[in-house]
């Protein structure tokens, strides 16, 4: 019997299009991992006094499982939730064939850390980033750790990577030492608009700011995620941040959408009264939200009636400003399959998986196939 | 001008008083305080990083300074006197405690006692629960007092245990708590830092009485004093719906830390918040005011306020021309004397 050999003519194709893009995922290196991108001043300082900054856990002890799903910590040695991209790729990109999961990075944040260690911290942080993640998959992107309480330093940083396409973005925290607004953060802002980078904004950082006081629950501390958004926006439009800097470009990550239809209305009433006490500000407060803010949407805010959530994103004129995203692996992880209600119709659901990302990050609208899908 | 936002015949819930001076409050200090005050030349500073002069207009600072520039123009059927002279920056709680005792008593005796449309806030220390305690229980049996008010900021969330006792005391005398914009620096003024412009001050009152409202649902205060209602005064209201979204969602999550929170926590907030109209920050646009009002669940919440004298904008005439006759009557009078108590008020 003669071999016939009739293999297809059709080829599976080497690209799809992107329809899915996850504006938040998490990568989280240990020390050791970090360690190794580290010099050896900073690794003993590392190795001998450790991190100085609480974490949510130290500050709210009943976040179960220290925030993260269950399911994701690695069987491995050595491992912590979030250091995996073999998990990851399993448990996220093909899972929902994500066609764009772009990493932030948190361990760099800290507001402690002498300037030293700050910025061979964020350096460790992007080197660790670019080895064991952009190299390992190339659906994955990142965002630059920066040491910005140090602005100098963290422009530098910004600088080294901006050459690498694949790291999309700056990371900033939503809390720091000072407001974000604040001028002493614009080089930071000047830098990333320079070369083209977006800056995201992500819930997180210091703590101590609390224009009511310390809430004693985690279920507090973590709804006001939102609220401490809300404040830095407000501030950040006041100081005229959007004029000093009007390219800039900035996505408010994990801190809710909805409220921002709010926050528009207030700061336009208030500058019909007080715009003059303020001359940085040359247009309405909205004008500028428009032009330079996006909003992911993980968690997304769940209204009895989902209707509602629609009737907020188009009060906020956000059809053209909202990122898919999952959080993942955090415990509030919200699904690609489910977290939109149907309530958002098919225009608008794309646009917010995938195309209004697409023009903000200006990522390529194939993508290679990996590992089949 | 504010006179465009005042509604005849409204039950008013936020109206402005203060003395002119510390030196109006020593008939009711003692020789210490007075002694404190003069050798110190200690002044009250009125709020005046909240209120600038050249922005509000001037507080009636008497009697006969409110009869002639509200109560003649204004006509209300009830006034809330809020007088914020407590909501100073100083920590020291036996000062004040004198000063929230010595502001009851120049409220009686210069306003409460010559017009009976007038009502008051009792102000207490924000500094010292026990202290507060007292004062509740030394004049919070006069029923001209309505509730008891606290400033939004705070070094505390005002639901935090340490308050518990005041919130018991207070409905044992039937009184409710307002709690009003502003207040007391803490080491940052927001949830952001420090703040560099009154614009981001100003709007920035409204997370911190977000977060306030988060605090009294998850410390459980509505389960410990049942029938305890809570007026948020001048810190807007649209930005309640979203926060309510997400509380929910959040609550569904996390209930375990806080299994005294019984239900999701926006049937808390229905039933024991309400909100003045000043500021309103609503849209123009008429659809989206109704947008807003069904979204609010109605207006069944929200009570007027001129917050004379001070000017926030456009005001509440884009709701109220979104609402029914009996809506208008409820927001202008009726969800205010529902939630205070007070005789069955008239309609326009």
């Amino acid at each position: 019997m003669t071999q016939i050999d009739t293999a297809p003519e059709t080829q599976a194709p080497a690209t799809r299009a992107v329809e899915l893009i996850d504006c938040d995922v998490h990568a989280q290196a240990t020390d050791a991992m970090l360690a190794e991108h580290m010099g050896p001043s900073s690794r003993r300082m590392l190795e001998r006094f450790g991190r100085s900054t609480p974490k949510v856990t130290d500050w709210y002890p009943r976040a179960r499982n220290a925030g993260m799903r269950v399911d994701a910590w690695p069987n491995k040695p050595g491992h912590i939730w979030g250091s995996d991209p073999e998990m990851l790729r399993e448990q996220l990109l093909d899972e929902f064939d994500v066609d764009y999961a772009i990493l932030e990075v948190l361990s760099g944040q800290d507001c402690y850390d002498h300037p030293d260690l700050a910025a061979d911290r964020n350096r460790a942080v992007n080197e660790w980033q670019l080895h064991t993640w952009l190299d390992f998959d190339p659906r994955l992107r990142a965002t630059i750790a920066v040491a910005h309480e140090y602005p100098e330093l963290g422009v530098a940083e910004i600088e080294r990577r901006a050459e690498d396409e694949r790291f999309v973005a700056v990371l900033l925290p939503a809390s720091a030492a000072e407001p974000l607004g604040s001028p002493k953060y614009w080089p930071l802002y000047e830098a990333a608009t320079a070369c083209g980078r977006p800056v995201v904004i992500h819930t997180g950082g210091y703590v101590d700011h609390r224009g009511a006081g310390y809430p004693s629950f985690y279920l507090e501390y973590h709804v006001a995620n939102g609220l401490v958004m809300q404040s830095q926006l407000a501030g950040m439009v006041a100081g005229g941040l959007f004029e000093a800097v009007p390219g800039l470009r900035v996505v408010l990550t994990e801190s809710g959408l909805a409220w921002a239809a709010a926050l528009r209305w207030s700061l336009d009433a208030a500058w019909e009264v007080m715009g003059q006490d303020h001359p940085r500000l040359r247009r309405r407060p909205s004008e500028y939200i428009d032009e330079h803010v996006w909003f992911t949407t993980q968690p997304i805010e769940e209204p009895a009636d989902p209707q509602h959530l629609v009737a907020a994103i188009r009060q906020a004129r956000l059809e053209h400003r909202l990122l898919f995203a999952t959080d993942y692996p955090h415990w509030d992880f919200d699904s690609p399959a489910q977290a939109l209600p149907r309530a958002i119709g098919p225009e608008l659901r794309h646009a917010v998986r995938c195309g209004n990302a697409l023009d903000l990050y200006g990522l390529p609208r194939e993508r290679a196939i990996v590992n089949g899908g | 001008m504010p006179a465009f936002t005042m509604q005849p015949n409204a039950v008013d819930c936020d109206v402005h008083v203060a003395p002119a001076s510390v030196q109006d409050l020593f008939p009711y200090l003692s020789d210490y305080w007075r002694q404190y005050v003069t050798e110190a030349g200690v002044r009250l500073t009125d709020m005046a990083h909240a209120y600038p002069p050249a922005v509000t207009g001037p507080l009636p600072h008497s009697f006969a300074e409110l009869a002639e520039r509200y109560l003649e123009p204004a006509q209300p059927q009830v006034a809330v006197l809020n007088c914020v002279t407590g909501f100073e920056t100083h920590r020291n709680p036996y000062f004040s405690a004198a000063v929230a005792s010595a502001v009851n008593d120049w409220l009686r005796e210069e306003f409460l006692g010559h017009d009976d449309r007038l009502r008051a806030s009792l102000a207490v220390s924000a500094v010292s629960p026990d202290d507060a305690v007292a004062e509740i229980q030394r004049v919070g049996e006069d029923p001209r007092f309505l509730q008891v008010l606290l400033p939004a900021r705070s070094d505390l969330p005002w639901g935090h245990k340490n308050n518990h006792a005041m919130f018991a005391a207070a409905r044992e005398r039937s009184l409710h708590v307002g709690l009003h914009a502003w207040g007391r620096p803490g080491k940052a003024p927001t949830p952001s830092g420090f703040t560099t412009t009154y614009l981001e001050d100003y709007v920035g009152n409204q997370p911190i009485a977000q977060a306030q409202l988060l605090s009294f649902v998850a410390e459980g205060v509505f389960e410990r004093v049942p029938d305890l209602r809570v007026m948020l005064i001048e810190n807007g209201f649209a930005w309640l719906p979203p926060l309510l979204w997400r509380f929910d969602k959040d609550w569904k999550g996390v209930w375990r830390e806080v299994p005294w929170v019984t239900e999701p926590p926006s049937e808390y907030v229905r039933r024991h918040f309400a909100m003045t109209t000043a500021p309103a920050h609503i849209p123009d646009d008429p659809a989206a005011v109704d947008q807003l009002l069904e979204m609010l669940g109605g207006a069944g919440m929200l009570a007027y306020a001129s917050d004379h004298p001070h000017e926030h904008g456009a005001g509440i005439q884009p709701l109220l021309a979104q609402l029914s006759d009996a809506d208008r009557d409820a927001v202008l009078r009726g969800n205010a004397a529902e939630l205070y108590g007070l005789s069955a008020p008239q309609a326009a």
